[in-house]
């Protein structure tokens, strides 16, 4: 005869004790960790190339992508700590892939660690990886309907970066409608439009992140 | 199809509770999911159906609460419960300063055992 159980246990119970750790870790450490998610293409890359080559902070780098190390090749250009993860087809990093990245990144006296997450909207959101801060990056190619589709995401965010800037003067890309859906979902969100290409912007995103490092320090 | 990813957590979850309890058999689980989630059932329940197969846990049932979303204004503790996940003013005094209370919940309640 079956009998009932009461559990009240986290479905991603597992991977949430690696997140705890990560957290921990990087709270000793006074690590800022921001979690950077959007599309595949959405520009999170040459983001993290612009903010590199400008942020007065000392910096590393976790890669997240199916296949390719091609990131990770990227970032090391910029002279910056990087560690790629291949999820090998899985559409999301975990906290336990990234406790063991963690062990060939001293973090000791390290400012700011950024994870760019596997292009994706979904299930980057749902899993969390011990970061301060979620971070949306979405480019102006992709439309203005992604903040309503994609509510978790950018409920969730610490920022919402809107990449791409630059060709807005070349696509149907209403503004108000994006920053208005964006205002409505996360009204405490910080607001940035960047174009990494020509810099636009990227002294706000840095600007951010250093209010978000000091507040970690406090 | 993020409900893959979940349901693939939940497997994990559920052989090494089984493991730590020595359960012969998990015949059903209750799992109880914020709104806010966006799972939709179909989905979850196609997706556990076919990763179960093989496993200790073929042919369990899968039961799923929703819990609707609940938000409170910080501003004047207003408290209410609606369907809509892009808004997040306060309905009583239109600040923005609102959380979520409830509707990101994606937790075993309960199982059935022998």
């Amino acid at each position: 005869m079956p009998r009932k159980i009461n559990i009240k246990r986290s479905v991603l119970a597992a991977d949430e004790e690696f997140a705890s750790k990560i957290r921990e870790r990087l709270r000793k450490e006074g690590t800022l960790m921001v979690n950077l998610i959007g599309s595949p293409g959405a520009g999170k890359t040459t983001l993290l190339e612009a903010t590199l080559g400008e942020i007065p902070f000392s910096c590393a780098v976790v890669e997240g992508d199916v296949a390719t190390s091609r990131d990770a090749e990227r970032i090391s250009k910029t002279r910056t700590p990087v560690v790629q993860i291949n999820t090998q087809g899985g559409c999301h990093l975990e906290a336990h892939l990234l406790w063991k990245a963690l062990d060939e990144i001293p973090t000791s006296g390290l400012d700011v660690l950024f994870v760019e997450n596997v292009g994706n909207l979904v299930c980057p959101a749902e899993f969390d990886l011990g970061e301060d801060y979620k971070v949306a990056v979405c480019s102006v190619p992709e439309g203005p309907d992604k903040p309503l589709k994609y509510p978790h995401l950018f409920h969730e965010a610490g920022a919402v970066l809107l990449t791409k800037v630059d060709l807005i003067p070349y696509i149907d890309f209403d503004g108000d409608l994006f920053w208005g859906d964006v205002k409505k979902l996360n009204p405490l969100a910080s607001c940035i439009e960047v174009a990494s290409l020509t810099g636009k912007g990227i002294d706000a995103w840095t600007d951010v992140l250093g209010r978000w490092l000091m507040e970690k320090r406090r | 199809m993020h409900e893959l990813s979940m349901v693939e957590s939940l497997i994990e979850e559920l052989l090494k509770l089984q493991k730590e309890h020595g359960w012969e058999r998990i015949c059903a689980i209750r799992l109880r999911i914020g709104a806010m989630r966006q799972v939709i059932p179909e989905i979850m329940h196609f997706a556990f159906d076919i990763t179960v197969q093989g496993t200790a846990l073929e042919g369990a049932k899968l039961v799923l609460e929703t819990v609707p979303l609940k938000k409170k204004c910080r501003t004047c503790k207003n408290m209410w419960t609606d369907g809509d996940e892009a808004l997040f003013l306060c309905e009583k005094c239109g600040s923005s300063d609102v959380e979520l209370v409830e509707g990101m919940e994606l937790e075993i309640e309960s199982l059935e055992v022998e």
